[in-house]
């Protein structure tokens, strides 16, 4: 075979190959966000009558709980980088001894699995009165935003040189005015990114959130999981369904445009351990 | 910047351990104002410790540090009043120049048109003017070394410190820069101390030089002082080129001398003070001073072989085998080559010899 032919036979292969791979990880939600505008239980690939019925008959439950569940990760994910950005300073510029244990133990609630942690949290909430309060749903997601936001502080810290805060304490500013006036807006582009991350994963948390959820406060996963087990799939399940994949590709679409589409493929830090 | 403020700067006893290495020994020194200093020394000399210490970053065992009769060891980094320039640079990132150069300013509460004057003053010391609006990134190598200076200056500090500042730029630039930084001292008068481990860039810069070695002083003096007359054989070794020779003292019909093993005795020009007759001494004799002669019976000093030749340039390193005072290595320039060869039989003789004491 010539030599052009062979080439091209290669592309072809590996474009069939990435291209099966693609359709494997994104048909399902093709078929999700095709279906929320077909307004009908079964699912079909017709596309000759497209509709938003299945949008106009999400319950108020359903808006109730996304509106909650927007609540508590956007409360989450700023009371847990409120937190981290002190703690992961003392940790990194304090040289703790007991740094590399320390930054490892509390990471541990995002490597245990998260239905474990729910247990064990249904256990201490009974005990406590949190279980089903929009408190304790708002701990229980903290505990999760703050392993992630120690672990991004951490990082982002370590990448900025502690010279620039003594180079500001050499000309006369406090720690104070150091941490204010310098390190906060290097950390600042860095922190947005951890942000955006801690939040959407807050917003689709549900093994953590399952068992101590009640009706008051119920974040959308678990909302749509019991109405799916309690009345099957329905349209309006379907459109609630693709609504929280919008936002996830919002949120992709926000880091991509801000930091690169190159930010996206490092983004595993991010990832469950 | 105004000279009639300006303070002299006295450590006294300084003192300093990490774990059981001891980094400072006893250090006292009392720098002048006005004065360009320089820390010279190998690595783990003590010499940037010194300067942390001075600086606040890192706390002495025991030991005080004066600006004029003010004890200011016992202050944060922060209310020391030391311009410190970063080996690095350190120059914030999300400031353009101006904003930098004004910081120190800025923390001092300085009102906004004073700033302004003393940025352009800065800018225009450091030959930037024009460039106060871009970030530091837009900079080169060079100039954003200029900018961490005039950063460093611009609040009037009793002390600038530079640690090692010349070591991120390239040797062409690097030569640029030391000029350049010297000049800008001589101008502004301000009271520097310079901490390197390039000895070239110590005699070049400096006023005096502090010669470091193992948390000690091993030497004090103008550059001309430490390469002319080192005090002892780790000056004599670590500032320049040297040959040095083992001999003992000859101070006998009153003209010093240095007598080898082999009976060769060669005259001195300048011995330590204070050796006594017969003491163990090295001969130190600069590779430039040694003149070669092509017939070896015109020569004063001694004869030798040339071994090798190496042209750089300028100058043509000849390596010597003496007759009586072991390997020597003369320079000289290169028009005065003609006749030379190796394996050649020639003269020598020493322009200026000087002794330091052999333990």
């Amino acid at each position: 075979m010539p030599r052009g032919l062979t080439r091209f036979f290669t592309n072809l292969g590996w474009t069939v190959y990435v291209a099966a791979i693609v359709t494997w990880l994104l048909f399902p939600l093709a078929l999700i966000l095709l279906s929320s505008f077909q307004g009908t239980i079964s699912i079909t690939t017709d596309v000759t009558n497209l509709n938003l019925s299945a949008y106009e008959k999400i319950p108020d439950r359903y808006w109730n709980s996304l509106w909650f569940t927007i609540q508590i990760s956007v409360v989450a994910t700023v009371a847990a980088l409120l937190v981290s950005v002190p703690a992961a300073w003392a940790m990194v510029r304090g040289k703790l001894a007991e740094r590399r244990f320390l930054s490892n133990v509390v990471l541990l609630p995002d490597v245990v699995p998260h239905i474990i942690l729910g247990i064990a949290l249904l256990t201490l909430y009974m005990q406590v009165g949190l279980a089903k309060t929009w408190l304790g749903m708002l701990l229980a997601m903290l505990s999760l935003s703050l392993a992630m936001g120690l672990r991004f502080t951490e990082a982002l810290l370590e990448g900025l040189p502690e010279e620039y805060e003594l180079a500001a304490e050499t000309m006369g500013a406090n720690k104070l005015q150091a941490l204010w006036l310098i390190l906060m807006p290097l950390m600042a582009p860095g922190l947005a990114t951890a942000a955006l991350f801690i939040f959407i994963s807050n917003m689709v948390t549900f093994e953590l959130l399952f068992f101590i959820s009640g009706p008051n406060a119920s974040p959308i996963a678990v909302r749509l999981f019991s109405d799916i087990i309690d009345r099957g799939i329905m349209p309006h399940s379907v459109a609630m369904a693709s609504i929280m994949i919008y936002i996830s590709i919002a949120f992709y679409a926000i880091v991509a445009l801000t930091l690169g589409p190159k930010y996206l493929a490092g983004s595993n830090v991010s990832r469950k351990g | 910047m105004s000279p009639e403020q300006a303070r002299p700067v006295r450590l006294a006893h300084l003192h300093k351990r990490f774990g059981s290495f001891v980094a400072l020994e006893n250090l006292s020194l009392d720098i002048k104002a006005g004065e360009f200093l320089t820390f010279l020394g190998p690595s783990g000399c003590g010499k940037t410790t010194t300067l942390k210490i001075v600086a606040g970053l890192l706390t002495q065992e025991s030991g005080e540090i004066y600006f004029g009769d003010r004890r200011i060891d016992t202050l944060p980094p922060s209310r020391r009043n030391i311009g410190l320039v970063f080996q690095n640079y350190a120059l914030f990132p999300h400031m353009t120049v101006r904003e930098n150069i004004a910081f120190g300013l800025r923390m001092r509460k300085w009102p906004a048109a004073k700033q302004a004057e003393r940025v352009e003053q800065m800018l225009a010391l450091v030959r930037l003017q024009g460039m106060g609006h871009r970030k530091p990134e837009q900079l080169s190598g060079g100039q954003q070394q200029r900018v961490a200076v005039a950063r460093a200056l611009a609040f009037s500090p009793d002390l600038v410190l530079l640690d090692e500042p010349l070591s991120n730029l390239d040797a062409k630039l690097r030569e640029e820069v030391r000029l350049d930084l010297r000049n800008i001292q001589r101008q502004s008068r301000q009271t520097t101390v310079f901490v390197t481990h390039d000895q070239i860039e110590a005699l070049v810069m400096s006023d005096r030089i502090v010669l470091m070695n193992g948390g000690r002083i091993e030497q004090i003096g103008s550059p001309k002082d430490l390469y002319d007359e080192p005090a002892t054989e780790f000056a004599a070794r670590f500032v320049g080129a040297n040959n040095l020779v083992p001999a003992r003292l000859d101070l006998g019909n009153g003209q010093a001398g240095a007598r080898t093993d082999s009976d060769v005795r060669v005259s001195l020009d300048t011995v330590v003070p204070g050796l006594a007759n017969g003491v163990d001494i090295w001969m130190c004799v600069r590779p430039e001073n040694i003149h070669i002669a092509a017939d070896s019976a015109a020569a004063d000093g001694s004869a030798a072989t040339v071994r090798d030749m190496v042209f750089q340039g300028t100058t043509v390193l000849v390596d010597l085998e003496s007759d009586g005072l072991g390997s020597l290595r003369a320079e000289l320039p290169a028009r005065r080559l003609a006749g030379i060869a190796p394996g050649q039989r020639v003269g020598l003789t020493f322009a200026a010899a000087h002794a330091v004491p052999r333990h």
